[in-house]
């Protein structure tokens, strides 16, 4: 572990104190649908597929309206893993002389979420059962080792869980990048990140290794895993869609605890990300968009973006395939094969999305 | 991985309790509750513009509204969450004779437990719900047909009529 790691925080700490958008906490719901189309071309025998769906539970963030499916799968049938709150359409087709198709389209809203920690915690905690679940070790996310000794080393001077996190935010800010050979989102393996110093990868990564050292010193912490619908609305082209076609837009965020205030929202991988693709690219720390998407990303999500599940080590019904470390892509295969999930022609599918207008 | 105890389009039997309650006004302004049609066996079906398989059975909605007219059986199409016009226009293209009630909100269709549409619910005539379908059914043939029937006879037995 390269020691100049640990010493570049402490002037973007005192610098993320304030937050420069002044985000209403009451901004208008919008809706939006999109629309998940798979057809498998050459199926083997018994063909499945596994799609992701919104987020089950109604909050002050996000509702799901419904969803709807039409397609020749034998059997279709949603889907959910009873721990996580993790929620999936499963098609199954049995006959190889037709080409599988499923289509789903979904309607949720969503509005702009902020915690503004500059004002004072009310009475938000987190019940004893939830402490412990969010501050558990997953398969990927170890919280013990050099994941432990990195986080105490990053928050030696934090007191409280507010400072403890933005600590943490700080240092996977200035510490890692974002790396465009990463395929797909990145798988989360933040032991490995952490011991081979290489601390490049995307939202998948990034956002894991804020929730592990965040769990492993007590702070709850959770990703959620997700899709970008929709332009961003404060000027920054990397933090949006710019067309309907939101096959390749998964995206994932993080959160943690803080008693007083309950779920925060943060996103330093999406820091990164506008370090390396806000045009006109590669932007320096100390460039103004990267300044204030930094301050902006640790309290507020744009919800420009539609949430899926929370959940870890996900065993796919009826798969024969190993765990996935989460369920954020189209999952299929055919003849016993799992096809790649990270390649959207070997999967064949498309997710297209759209505002559409409110009630 | 827990699986739902249904899969969709197949007509299940309820078993989560109390109907929910339902007080929603249609396109024309009439509140309906299920105390109001008390006495009727009900088909209360979850449903939006925007979903194929809702649309595609709404027609045998209505063969099914047309075969039984004279007996005590309504249907009750509740839309979720879409604005007038949208509605209006639909049904231009497919004129309907039962009541469109407006879930404006969304709130009825999620206390019902409708998040997946179509969702269809048969409430017997003591107004319990008596089954479930979640995707599109052919409400016109065996076996929809088949249990509304059955119900309609319960009351029959029961010497209601």
């Amino acid at each position: 572990m390269n020691r100049r790691h640990f010493l570049a925080s402490s002037s973007a700490f005192l610098a993320a104190q304030s937050l420069p958008f002044p985000v209403s906490a009451s901004s208008a719901w919008r809706t939006y649908e999109t629309v998940t189309r798979v057809e498998i071309q050459w199926p083997k025998g018994v063909s499945r597929a596994w799609i992701p769906l919104p987020l089950v539970e109604d909050n002050e963030w996000h509702k799901t309206i419904g969803n709807s499916w039409s397609g020749n799968a034998a059997r279709l049938q949603p889907m959910g893993d009873g721990k996580y709150g993790l929620s999936l359409l499963y098609a199954e087709w049995r006959d190889e002389r037709t080409n599988p198709v499923v289509e789903v389209t979904s309607r949720f809203s969503t509005r702009d979420r902020t915690v503004d920690l500059s004002k004072p915690g009310g009475t938000a905690e987190l019940s004893a059962p939830d402490r412990e679940f969010y501050t558990a070790p997953t398969e990927l996310i170890p919280t013990d080792g050099i994941v432990r000794k990195t986080a105490l080393q990053a928050t030696k001077s934090a007191r409280t869980d507010v400072d403890k996190a933005r600590a943490l935010y700080e240092w996977v800010v200035d510490n890692t990048f974002r790396n465009p050979k990463t395929r797909g989102c990145g798988w989360g393996d933040i032991k490995q990140m952490l011991e081979t110093g290489n601390l490049g990868g995307k939202c998948g990564d990034l956002n894991a290794l804020f929730v592990g050292l965040a769990r492993s010193i007590g702070v709850p912490a959770r990703d959620t895993y997700g899709l970008r619908v929709a332009r961003s609305a404060h000027g920054y082209a990397s933090l949006g869609v710019g067309s309907p076609n939101v096959t390749r837009a998964q995206h994932c965020r993080a959160e943690f605890f803080a008693r007083g205030y309950g779920w925060v929202p943060v996103d330093p991988a999406d820091v990164r990300k506008v370090v390396l693709e806000e045009p006109p690219g590669n932007l320096p720390m100390r460039h103004e968009k990267v300044d204030a998407a930094r301050k902006r990303l640790f309290g507020n999500w744009e919800m420009n973006w539609l949430a899926y599940n929370r959940g870890h080590d996900v065993k796919l019904p009826h798969s024969s395939g190993p765990k996935l470390p989460y369920l954020m892509y189209v999952n299929a295969e055919t003849g016993g094969e799992m096809l790649d999930q990270l390649d959207p022609d070997a999967v064949q599918y498309t997710i297209s999305a759209r505002e559409v207008a409110p009630v | 991985m827990a699986c739902s105890a249904w899969a969709v389009g197949e007509l299940k039997p309820w078993t989560a309790g109390a109907a929910p309650a339902l007080s929603l006004q249609d396109l024309g302004g009439a509140m309906h509750s299920l105390e109001r049609h008390r006495g009727k066996v009900l088909l209360v079906n979850f449903w939006a513009t925007w979903c194929e398989p809702c649309r595609a059975e709404m027609p045998s909605m209505e063969r099914l509204r047309k075969s039984l007219e004279g007996r005590p059986f309504e249907v009750l199409a509740v839309n979720l969450a879409e604005p007038r016009s949208r509605i209006e226009k639909f049904l231009d293209q497919m004129p309907l004779g039962f009541p469109i009630l407006l879930d404006r909100d969304g709130s009825t269709a999620k206390a019902w437990r409708a998040r997946i549409l179509p969702a269809s619910f048969l409430v017997g005539r003591d107004g319990r719900i008596r089954y479930v379908a979640y995707g599109e059914l052919d409400w016109a043939a065996a076996p929809a047909r088949d249990r509304v029937v059955d119900l309609l006879s319960e009351g029959l037995r029961a010497g209601r009529d």
